[in-house]
């Protein structure tokens, strides 16, 4: 028995609404920080509204694990898995890959890290070949840092890989002609493009 | 498959020859865009300085990087300013200042920010001043001409005054009128001085203590008048409003600072090339004519003239703190 | 009629051929920034305002403009392709625009976001032309108790949006309250809800954060669950036949566009209350008056048009409290008015006497914006529609690529990536167990301004909330306040009304 077969709908639901109670309830102890009163005198206090609504979200699980009990809620009735294992499998994946991608931008900068997340999770999910691939994965990035860093102005976490860019800040804001920064944006975005799509064609 | 090879080998040797050029002695200037954080929302009077700011440097091209504004607005500027002191001895990060920056130290003791250790002061450019203004037309302040008049009118009735935010400037300046004059006014925030100026105009409030260029506007079209301005001395882009020295209040004097800091921990050398800098944007035309246009006040300070300034400013903020609560 | 003169003139200078140039090629920015998820309009503003230094004000503006309007298109265009809202003002385009697309009609979805926004923006160019003075004034008095009482109608609009199960709809509705509330409090100035000490909460929960984790992540999480990573994401073909199945599928939304129009105009010249509401709104009521109301959620035209008619109308109506008012509807606007500023313009009653060229200029390159923005997004539908063609294992990453550079531009911290991303796997868990998730988004969207709205209220009245339903203080802020009720009561009321009536029937 895998453990996706273990975990029922209906186990889920009531673990769910178990979760969101506990939720609800730290959250009403870290609104009642601020005051929670609000009376004639003193105007409402700022933990107010988050106090209450975090005290109706409450209600609402309790409800919710009410329904779940008598048995009044199609997920309470419900004994087929949750997820199949396959699934499961294919989430898994790209949930830690996601959490490592985001770890590594702390760290290596976001450029970097695209490259070995793209270059993961295609190899892992698509039947490309390794040509295009590492097209793509070099690519995504480079147009990522022109959208942004150039066109945007929108400056993105770089970690420890921050020293590789000056060159490429110092050609950008340099004294070139339009012309030659023309031929970079070129020789850098289109023709990795052009070549994604020659690899398409002709490299199975 | 060799092409591509081929590339990549190309791409590493450029970088690593490019790499090695780098680290030879210069004199300090950005190797990457400066980021410019702004402790308010965009459109305040903050953001607006510094995008003239970065706009003046790019269109002169005064230097060798663009400056670039972000606004971390969260927590009256307790955001902005926990981001810079986590990059200290960062050389690509300035920081212009809201009179925020002196009182979040102080009302988040939990963030933990040192005014005086956490960060560089480089130069004040402008300082801008607050105004006592009533609507023209307002209902509850029908008669009052004068500040004295104003005064006599808000300590026998609760008037409604719109401000910022609360614990924001004008709250505080609240709490230092109250103390002075006796008075009280029930304070409504809104979320930035061009809904605070519309309150008035719009009846909301009775009274506002705006920066000049939020109510210029009003001001201009007879909609909302002022009655007295904070400063020793007239303003020449309000010549009728008196100045508060003038009608016996000197105590009654409050600047909102525009001072550019840098995180703590940088060379002496970069130091001198963001003051040069902010020096050459303080002394161009354009800069020159539009603060001035503005009302606002030229006053650079920069070095041991300025640090004084912000211990004198620290300490006069903590003690309006400590009275307001 | 001088101002039909004005902008006449506003117009014909649009339509220099620098100006145009300028026009269109801020049209595809904005088209292209709308359309990356968690970018917007501000951020190409934004990057413009300097070059703006460069090249003449009258210029400028019509760049501006352009810019402005490309991304309220673009927005709708990420909705519908990606699933995800590109901005807050196309949040409700996802509702139906999204399961067209899965439904192999994207390009209906396409056409109908496109052809809406353009009516919804011409309509509101000629309602400003007309009334822009008068309506000043009620924008000026229009204060927060009203501003509260809108809310409440926005929210009452949205009764019939959960699902069936009610505990798990008002949860819904409440976490996403409960989210808004994080941050620092304005009225008191104190921190609220910052968990373990965190910094980045100190500026709250942006809603993109939410909806780019519910709606890209979430949803790309979904659709691998159903399809195991094998299949294209929809169906689609591109032919003359399907061009004018799209266009034939626009009669029936007559209806939308009119209250789109209409109602986004006018929510649109409140200040503070701009596009999003508006467009929620619109999509609300136009499903309650919709003969059709089940079949919204599942993709209708209507549900696509109603929305984005609204949003481009309100986005012309609130230039109007900018210019006359210098209130900021949105931090789009509020750096348009930091660059008026900047060109020695003072926004203010009086701008409209002293500055008509630049006034009437920028609603006449609004409207010429608008129409190209038309032209080139029925041209590029094909291009857009290439999108869907993209294998779903190469655009998975493509989207969790957007998705994490979305969640970090807005604010440029770290913090909100690794919340969308728990988002994102919250809200897949949820929806698997049938909590509806877009009341929460919508929630977030208008918590803030409503709680602002109610507490500057209460700050007001001491505290009683009969400064809400009081018809001869605030009669504008009673009447929305008891539309708003009836709205929130009718629904429940319908199925009981329809049910005793039924049985009369039969009986």
């Amino acid at each position: 028995m895998s453990i996706t077969n273990k975990i029922t709908v209906k186990r889920a639901e009531i673990a769910v609404a178990v979760i969101l109670a506990l939720c609800s309830i730290a959250l009403m102890i870290k609104s009642a920080e601020n005051r929670i009163t609000w009376n004639a005198e003193e105007n409402m206090g700022a933990g107010f509204l988050p106090f209450y609504l975090s005290l109706g979200m409450l209600i609402c699980t309790i409800l919710t694990i009410i329904k779940f009990v008598l048995k009044r809620s199609p997920q309470s009735k419900d004994d087929s898995p949750f997820i199949d294992a396959v699934a499961f499998k294919f989430i898994a994946v790209t949930i830690i890959s996601l959490v490592v991608l985001v770890l590594a931008i702390g760290y290596l900068g976001i450029y970097f890290s695209l490259i070995f997340f793209l270059a993961f999770y295609l190899r892992y999910f698509s039947e490309k070949s390794i040509a295009f691939i590492t097209i793509f994965a070099i690519t995504t990035p480079i147009l990522t840092f022109l959208f942004f860093e150039w066109m945007l102005k929108i400056p993105l976490p770089q970690g420890v890989s921050e020293p590789l860019f000056y060159p490429v800040y110092d050609f950008m804001y340099g004294g070139f002609s339009f012309a030659v920064k023309m031929i970079f944006i070129i020789l850098t975005v289109i023709l990795p493009t052009v070549l994604v799509f020659l690899t398409t064609r002709f490299i199975k | 498959m060799s092409i591509i090879k081929k590339l990549a080998l190309v791409v590493v040797s450029l970088s690593l020859v490019a790499v090695s050029s780098v680290s030879s002695a210069k004199p300090f200037s950005p190797k990457k865009p400066v980021e410019l954080i702004i402790p308010a929302g965009q459109g305040g009077g903050a953001d607006e300085i510094a995008r003239l700011v970065q706009g003046v440097i790019e269109k002169n091209d005064y230097a060798s990087k663009p400056v670039i504004p972000i606004n971390k607005s969260g927590g009256s500027g307790g955001e902005a300013m926990t981001y810079v002191k986590k990059k200290a001895g960062d050389e690509h990060t300035l920081i212009i200042t809201l009179n925020n920056v002196l009182t979040t130290p102080v009302n988040q003791p939990e963030l933990g920010i040192d005014f005086f250790n956490d960060f560089t002061p480089l130069a004040r450019l402008i300082t801008d001043t607050f105004l006592v203004w009533i609507a023209t037309e307002g209902k509850n302040t029908a008669g009052v001409e004068t500040f004295d008049d104003f005064i006599n009118l808000a300590k026998g009735n609760g008037l409604v005054m719109g401000g910022t935010g609360s614990m924001s400037e004008d709250e505080l300046l609240l709490g230092m009128m109250r103390g002075q004059f006796g008075f009280d006014a029930k304070y409504v925030p809104y979320s930035g001085g061009g809904a605070v100026a519309k309150g008035l105009v719009g009846g909301e409030s009775d009274f506002t203590l705006n920066n000049p260029s939020e109510q210029m506007g009003f001001y201009q079209s007879g909609d909302s008048k002022a009655l007295v301005m904070m400063t020793p001395e007239r303003n020449p882009a309000f010549p009728e409003v008196p100045s508060s020295y003038e009608l016996g209040y000197p105590d009654l004097e409050y600047y909102m600072m525009r001072a550019f800091m840098a995180p703590a921990g940088i060379d002496a050398e970069v130091e001198k090339y963001y003051t040069g800098l902010l020096h050459t944007v303080y002394h161009d035309d354009e800069f020159q004519t539009f603060n001035i246009d503005d009302g606002k006040l030229m006053s650079w300070l920069e070095g041991f003239g300025l640090k004084d300034f912000l211990a004198i400013e620290y300490e006069k903020h903590g003690e309006i703190i400590k009275n307001f609560n | 009629m001088e101002t039909v003169g004005f902008l006449l003139d506003g117009i014909f200078t649009s339509l220099q051929w620098f100006n145009l140039a300028l026009l269109i090629f801020g049209c595809l920015i904005g088209l292209f920034v709308g359309a990356m998820p968690g970018l917007g309009s501000v951020n190409g503003v934004a990057i413009l305002i300097p070059i703006t230094f460069i090249i003449p004000p009258t210029a400028a503006i019509i760049f501006l403009a352009a810019v402005y309007y490309g991304a309220m298109y673009g927005g709708a265009i990420s909705s519908v392709m990606l699933g995800i809202p590109g901005a807050s003002t196309a949040v409700a385009t996802v509702f139906d625009g999204r399961p067209l697309a899965v439904k192999g009609e994207a390009m209906t979805a396409l056409t109908a976001a496109a052809v809406g926004s353009f009516v919804g923006g011409t309509v509101s160019v000629i309602l400003f032309t007309l009334f822009a003075p008068p309506l000043a004034e009620v924008a000026l008095r229009f204060n927060a108790p009203e501003t509260f009482a809108l809310m409440v109608m926005a929210f009452a609009t949205f009764v019939g949006l959960g699902g069936d199960d009610v505990p798990k709809t008002i949860f819904s509705i409440l976490i996403g309250l409960a989210l808004s509330t994080i941050g620092l409090d304005l009225i008191t100035g104190k921190p609220r809800l910052i968990f373990f000490n965190i910094p980045g909460f100190l500026h709250g929960i942006n809603f993109l954060v939410l909806a780019i984790g519910i709606y890209g992540i979430g949803e790309m999480l979904w659709t691998l669950e159903e399809t195991k990573g094998k299949v294209q994401m929809s169906k689609l073909s591109v032919n003359m036949k399907e061009v004018g199945r799209a266009f034939g599928a626009l009669k029936k939304t007559i209806m939308a566009m009119n209250i789109g129009s209409f109602l986004g105009f006018f929510v649109g010249i409140l200040p503070a209350a701009g596009a999003t509401p508006a467009s929620l709104m619109s999509y609300g009521i136009t499903k309650q008056l919709s003969k059709n109301s089940k079949e919204f959620g599942e993709g209708v035209p209507a549900g696509v048009v109603a929305p984005e008619c609204a949003n481009n109308s309100a986005s012309t109506g609130s230039m109007l409290p900018m210019l006359t008012l210098g209130i900021p509807g949105s931090p789009t606007t509020a750096i348009l008015l930091g660059g008026m500023i900047l060109w020695g313009l003072t926004p203010g009653p009086l701008l409209f006497t002293q500055e008509p060229e630049f006034v009437w200029g920028l609603i006449g390159s609004l409207y010429i914006a608008n129409f190209f923005t038309l032209v080139l997004n029925i041209a590029l539908i094909p291009a857009f529609l290439m999108v869907l063609r993209i294998p779903f294992a190469i655009l998975a990453p493509v989207i969790f690529v957007l998705c994490v550079t979305g969640g970090y531009a807005p604010t440029q911290s770290l913090h909100d990536v690794w919340l969308m991303l728990l988002f994102g796997f919250a809200g897949y868990i949820l929806r698997k167990l049938d909590y509806p998730v877009a009341p929460a988004v919508l929630s977030i969207v208008l918590g803030p301004l409503a709680e602002k709205a109610l507490r500057q209220s209460l700050i007001l009245s001491d505290g009683s909330m009969g400064i809400f339903f009081d018809v001869s203080e605030k009669p504008i802020a009673a009447v929305i306040m008891y539309i708003a009720i009836v709205l929130l009561i009718m629904p429940a009321f319908g199925p009981l009304y329809r049910r005793l009536f039924k049985k009369k029937q039969t009986a």
